[in-house]
């Protein structure tokens, strides 16, 4: 199987082959479902999606219908909140990043379906699935709720119309392919092996990091090596069992070099200095080390403190006005080029009035949207640029050069 | 515009006033006032002519521990448009540094910057960060600088009781963090700013924000305060529960429910209990309509961006508050039903009943610009 392929869940109700219309010219090339649709598929790909046998160089993740929870209480359509107090979001960002840490030269692809009939998903809420993926390096198996799916066979507006965005989200990421290849940009590592009883509190804390626009870098226990560490002012160890051999050295390397480790247990046995936020600070070399006077049992108190003992002066992306919306920074290897996705989660309509920081300076910027690309100025700040942005929906992305 | 009172809200509200009688004589002080058309260097010289003008910092400030209560009200994240918080809705940083200077080089031995936040317990500094301040500029701006979340417990081990002194409007007393009772002197740092439930917000409203939401906020505990905040001061708007049990109750909870009546109220109280020793509204850049973005919504009237390019300071919070409301084209003897009290009652008012000050610009003197010379009328801006 390609990395190239972009698949789409064929509905089983489409048995005519005039059906294939609907993505002749468009980049969905490959269709999957439970079985191969009875019609001549021509240069299009089909492959079933079974979890224990994936398509080759494929990583299937189940991801689930990103949104904002909204409580259908007394207070017509409030959103839920999380234990932030903010809206609860479900959203697949960081899961896909983890999905593209644990297996990088594979292609993920996010499997999750709309919700069912009991919830109406206007048509144009598609275009954010697609972004979504697309904006982390993923495709999601398109995949039609039953009202998208009649409105197309009947042809009507809003259909059609949610479906050509849906598309344009493709068209975008697909004249955009080199940023999938750009590397989180992050002054925090997370090192954890994902798996088994860490793997709540670590996949949790990229959650909820990822609702504070807290950019972190995956590191997988079994690819840490000094060169993953490279660049960052902190990591987040996040398993109970403390880290054995090169791990170990390598993490202490970190610390003596000046960063800041934050982990359950100390790796030495040195007397705490200080203590802030509720940890225990111990030095070590040029760097200390956190350590928690209580376990950590809470992802979200976890990434409240991690933020803290990182301080929000080491924040490689500030968002104003962003409401229920998710950054990702990401960077060319020479640093020389480098974009930032916005992904919104809101169904409040268009975004007018958000601005962008970054810590360092950038001489140009360019500022697309599924529609439309504009080139924007970047503006001096006291804690380095600030973007400006123009009025958006759903997505946004801002590349930045020099 | 007509007063729409009931029965029930107008006995609650004459039993209000009988509780706090106005006082014989309120004190006053001068105020000064000094044109200031844009931050940097400048806000510095004005601010230190407006400190000599009301009598010198030096006598007020040294050899004292200093504690600064700023504007940041809201969230961090929050922008007017895409402007910095500072150039519409909170004190600016080169104001606090510029104060900080000043009082340093005074004499202040100390110097506290607080605000607190309804969401968390995070340092003040992060909030900064945060708004994309750097908190450095102030914390080197004079020796032995601090600052306090004082949403919380915060670096205190209890919380401190202070006591309306004639019982209060609303509240006998409240608990508060440590850091309003471990100083000498206290300063309100505010910004020039119309309010959607006070009518304005100047150095006495600034200090509704004193009261930490652990105690008075969405998410208090019911016997003792919440470790955390989580969410904003509704209960002290709306009075649908009472503060957590280790502070008083409200006097009479039978008095109205209405905001408009119960906040103006409540910053006199707070006013009173907290003695202000030095109040400086920041009106150089700012904005019309309310307090902060969020208040757009449902208002008939648009938020403008405005730059009235005014200083004013003064050691009474009501004379000083006066004079503001005064520069903003609003007569301070208003009463509610006229601007900018049409749906509230007056703050002024209220802590002049308490006895903090005056508030008749006759009995105010007024140093520096003129008042005539420098109204800029806020509600000009529809």
């Amino acid at each position: 199987m390609s990395a190239e392929w972009i698949p789409m869940r064929w509905p089983a109700e489409w048995t005519d082959a005039s059906r294939l219309d609907l993505i002749k010219g468009t980049p969905i090339n490959c269709l999957t479902g439970d079985a191969p649709p009875v019609i001549p598929l021509g240069d299009i790909a089909f492959t079933p999606l079974d979890s224990a046998s994936p398509p080759r160089g494929i990583v299937l993740l189940e991801g689930v219908w990103p949104h904002v929870k909204i409580t259908r209480t007394e207070a017509r359509n409030t959103a839920e909140t999380g234990p932030t107090g903010a809206p609860w979001v479900d959203s697949n960002g960081w899961r896909t990043k983890l999905a593209r840490a644990m297996e990088p030269e594979k292609t993920v692809w996010l499997v999750y379906d709309p919700p069912k009939e009991s919830e109406v998903v206007p048509p144009d809420y598609y275009p954010l699935p697609v972004a979504e993926a697309e904006a982390y390096g993923a495709h999601w198996v398109i995949s039609l709720d039953q009202n998208f799916r009649k409105g197309l066979e009947s042809g009507s507006d809003a259909a059609l119309g949610g479906w050509k965005k849906a598309i344009a989200a493709l068209e975008f990421a697909r004249k955009h392919k080199e940023w999938r290849a750009f590397e989180p940009v992050a002054a925090l590592g997370v090192v954890s092996d994902f798996e088994g009883e860490n793997e709540f509190m670590a996949g949790e804390f990229l959650n909820l990091a990822a609702r504070r626009h807290l950019a972190y870098r995956i590191v997988p226990n079994a690819k840490a090596s000094a060169a993953s560490f490279a660049g960052l002012k902190a990591i987040l160890y996040v398993d109970a069992e403390p880290p054995q051999g090169d791990l170990r050295k390598d993490l202490l390397a970190f610390v003596e070099g000046g960063g800041l480790l934050i982990a359950p247990q100390a790796l030495t046995k040195t007397e705490p200095a200080e203590s802030k936020l509720g940890y225990d600070l111990r030095a070590h070399g040029k760097g200390r080390i956190a350590t928690p006077r209580e376990e950590w049992s809470d992802p979200f108190v976890l990434a409240a403190e991690a933020h803290l003992l990182l301080s929000h002066r080491e924040d490689v992306v500030r968002i104003w006005n962003g409401g229920t919306m998710d950054s990702y920074y990401a960077a060319s290897r020479d640093g020389k080029k480098a974009v930032v996705h916005l992904v919104s989660y809101s169904r409040r309509g268009r975004l007018d009035t958000v601005t962008l920081g970054l810590p360092r300076p950038y001489a140009s910027a360019g500022f697309y949207t599924l529609e439309s690309a504009a080139r924007v100025k970047p503006v001096k700040s006291r804690l380095g640029t600030e973007v400006p942005l123009p009025p958006f929906e759903t997505y946004a992305a801002i590349e930045l050069e020099g | 515009m007509g007063i729409h009172l009931s029965r029930r809200d107008w006995l609650a509200a004459a039993a209000g006033l009988a509780v706090a009688r106005p006082a014989k004589s309120a004190p006053t002080a001068p105020v000064a006032i000094a044109r200031c058309d844009s931050y940097g260097p400048p806000v510095h010289a004005a601010l230190a002519k407006l400190f000599d003008q009301i009598g010198g910092l030096g006598k007020i400030v040294a050899g004292k521990t200093v504690a600064v209560k700023v504007n940041l009200t809201g969230g961090a994240g929050i922008r007017l448009w895409h402007e910095p918080a500072e150039l519409a809705h909170w004190t600016h940083p080169d104001v606090i540094t510029a104060t900080i200077q000043l009082m340093s080089r005074a004499g202040a031995r100390r110097i506290r910057i607080l605000e607190s936040f309804v969401q968390d317990v995070d340092p003040l500094e992060e909030h900064m960060l945060q708004a994309g301040w750097d908190p450095a500029e102030m914390l080197n701006a004079g020796s032995k600088v601090e600052m306090e979340n004082t949403g919380s417990l915060g670096y205190g081990k209890q919380y401190h009781y202070f006591a309306v002194p004639n019982g209060g409007h609303t509240f006998k007393g409240f608990r508060l963090n440590h850091s309003y009772a471990d100083c000498d002197v206290f300063v309100s740092v505010a910004k020039l700013k119309e309010h959607v439930t006070a009518g304005i917000t100047l150095a006495m409203k600034n200090c509704f924000g004193n009261t930490p939401a652990t105690i008075y906020g969405e998410g208090a505990g019911i016997d003792e305060p919440a470790r955390v905040p989580n969410g904003g001061r509704s209960m002290l708007h709306f009075g649908h529960r009472q503060p957590s049990k280790i502070a008083p109750s409200e006097n009479d909870p039978s008095s109205s429910r209405d905001d408009g009546y119960r906040v103006p109220r409540i910053v006199a109280d707070l006013v009173a209990a907290r003695p202000i020793h030095l109040s400086i509204v920041e009106g150089i850049e700012t904005m019309t309509t309310g307090e902060g973005p969020w208040v757009a919504e449902g208002r008939a009237r648009r938020i403008h961006r405005v730059k009235p390019g005014l200083l004013i300071v003064g050691t009474n919070p009501v004379t000083t508050d006066a004079v503001g409301a005064a520069v903003m084209g609003f007569d301070p003897m208003a009463d509610r039903g006229t601007a900018p009290f049409e749906t509230c009652d007056s703050t002024l008012k209220l802590a002049e009943m308490h006895g903090v000050g005056a508030r008749d610009l006759k009995n105010i003197e007024v140093i520096g610009e003129r008042i005539r010379d420098v109204v800029f009328p806020f509600r000009n801006y529809s």
